[in-house]
């Protein structure tokens, strides 16, 4: 059998190594637009050169030759012939499949603003060709604008920072990492940017953007009226699922490319998994959807069930937080609110009649691993008859006797 | 593959397995000699205790489908596919904590000093004699077992 893997980040590699694992004499090709394997997540140790591109790289050198997959590398995809189970390169190569994982993840977005789509030096913070491309404008840039307080934008503005520019980071919300974070954990990590120099802008929108006559952006305009002096902008106000080869081919798609629980898509031998699905857009769940769409494509029968996504972990100037759900209810939600905090920690827990809405801790994350599956899975916990703080897996214990392996008691 | 079996009946709470790991990871030193004043003495494994149900000992299953490993986005994390174990290649991690976050247990946890690295078991890097925390137990509450996939 031959499968075709269309992108190489989380979803296309955990996918290719669980298909090398499981049943080694299947073909597999992978057809990536980047010319490396690299983590997405690491993109800003590279532009801070704090690592080098092979720093950033998730694999082993040698993988692809180790385990025998074809690897198809500054290669994009431009359709897809679901008749004849082929997929056309840019390059005009017809590659046939006999399953196909569609892992090509998202792509960011350039907001329409008078003059930012227009200028040279904006560029997004997603692939390591952005990194790259900021990283020789770092080298001579002075004032650099982050569109976005987000943590893509964060991760860069903490890159260029490190490479000594002066860091405006500009944010529509009223705190950084809104999504993340509540006013006081958000106001702890601002706190530690501005400490290393960079400035914030927050509750106000980017209205235009002044070009040269190089086709430069060299001001942005706020809706205060305040303007922003940039050598370079960094775009970091969302991505969007990236399919627009699929054109014509019949997958169902609603701004993503719809899956069922096995990670097919209405087209038979046909799966999709990671970002471009649309599912959870984090690392995490793009590496066990990889991994399931895999298996699947195996012949097992599996199902991802773990569609949770509101989860994140931020580790910025060695402050670590820990955030699930929802963790700024509204106040018609009638959630409880409960809060712990001492010098170095702030923890927050929102519970509803016993169940646990959403924790944010910061500062000490070790061994709070067990607030995810609580929050995901619902449980009651007010049966416990215990201080929401002193909760551990420990209050939830089993263990399969055959296996050894840990179960919940719930 | 090998796990440590917890049998928490038999557990006196007396944190030697603690002591054990902590002397495991700092070179040189024996049960005896161990700073467990260092900032770096750090327990892989942890013992809980609960009024009603007494001492629980938790530590890493090295699971089937490991969530943590599933969780690195730097390679710093992968399970051994012949001894079953989930190693941590320190000089690859990002410190990114995603492995914390979906740990369903618990169990892995940051440093507490630099926040640049996991703390997670290596299962002794499978020595012979079997990791130190088991050896330690003066009670057998935790053992070793060959246990099937």
């Amino acid at each position: 059998m031959k499968i075709v893997i269309i992108g190489a980040s989380a979803a296309g590699i955990s996918a290719a190594k669980t298909i090398k694992a499981s049943e080694p004499d299947t073909e597999v090709v992978i057809i990536a637009k980047e010319d490396r394997v690299h983590s997405r997540c690491m993109l800003h140790k590279f532009l801070g050169h704090e690592r080098d591109v092979k720093g950033i790289s998730f694999i082993a050198d040698d993988f692809f030759e180790t385990s025998g997959i074809t690897w198809l590398n500054n290669t994009t995809v431009i359709g897809l012939d679901t008749q004849k189970k082929t997929v056309k390169t840019h390059d005009n190569q017809d590659i046939s499949y006999d399953k196909l994982l569609i892992a090509s993840g998202a792509s960011y977005f350039i907001p329409p603003i008078p003059g930012l789509r227009e200028s040279k030096n904006v560029y997004g913070f997603r692939d390591l060709k952005d990194a790259q491309l900021l990283d020789s404008e770092c080298n001579t840039a002075k004032n650099a604008v982050v569109i976005g307080a987000g943590l893509v934008g964060m991760d860069a503005a903490v890159a260029m920072m490190e490479r000594g520019l002066k860091v405006t980071v500009i944010e529509m919300t009223d705190a950084v990492m809104s999504l993340q974070l509540d006013q006081k954990s958000a106001q702890a990590y601002q706190q530690r940017f501005e400490e290393h120099g960079a400035a914030f802008i927050l509750n106000d929108k980017v209205v235009s953007v002044d070009v040269d006559e190089v086709g430069r952006g060299k001001a942005i305009h706020l809706a205060s009226g305040k303007v922003v002096p940039a050598d370079v902008i960094v775009i970091a106000a969302g991505v969007r699922p990236a399919f627009g080869f699929i054109t014509g081919s019949g997958i169902d798609t609603n701004h993503a490319i719809l899956v069922g629980d096995d990670l097919q898509t209405n087209i038979d031998d046909i799966y999709a998994a990671g970002d471009v699905t649309g599912i959870a857009g984090i690392w995490p769940n793009a590496m066990k959807q990889g991994r399931i769409a895999a298996l699947n494509m195996l012949g097992e029968k599996r199902s991802y069930e773990d569609r949770y996504a509101l989860k994140n972990t931020v580790n910025f100037f060695g402050l670590t937080t820990l955030s699930l759900g929802n963790i700024n209810p509204e106040p018609e939600e009638n959630c409880e609110i409960f809060i712990c905090e001492d010098r170095h920690n702030y923890q927050k827990v929102v519970l509803k009649n016993g169940v646990v809405q959403g924790v944010i801790i910061q500062g000490n994350i070790g061994g709070t691993g067990f607030w995810q599956y609580l929050i995901k899975n619902k449980i009651d916990i007010s049966g416990k008859n215990k201080d929401v703080f002193g909760l551990s897996y420990a209050d939830f214990y089993d263990q399969d006797q055959q296996t050894g392996e840990y179960r919940y008691a719930v | 593959m090998k796990r440590i079996i917890i049998d928490r009946e038999k557990c006196d709470g007396c944190l030697n397995c603690n002591i054990a790991c902590i002397s495991a990871h700092e070179e040189g030193s024996n049960f005896y000699t161990v700073n467990m004043l260092s900032p770096d003495a750090e327990t892989r494994n942890f013992i809980k205790f609960d009024a009603q149900k007494g001492y629980l000992p938790i530590f890493c299953r090295h699971c089937d489908e490991p969530e943590c490993v599933l969780s690195c986005m730097s390679g710093a994390l992968e399970k051994d596919p012949l001894t079953g174990h989930v190693q941590y290649d320190e000089s690859k991690c990002a410190a990114c904590y995603m492995c914390v976050m979906n740990c369903p247990y618990g169990v892995l946890k940051p440093d507490k000093r630099t926040r640049t690295k996991v703390i997670k078991c290596d299962f002794c890097d499978d020595k012979v004699d079997g990791p130190s925390c088991v050896k330690a137990c003066p009670k057998k509450a935790i053992e070793v077992k060959e246990v099937s996939l």
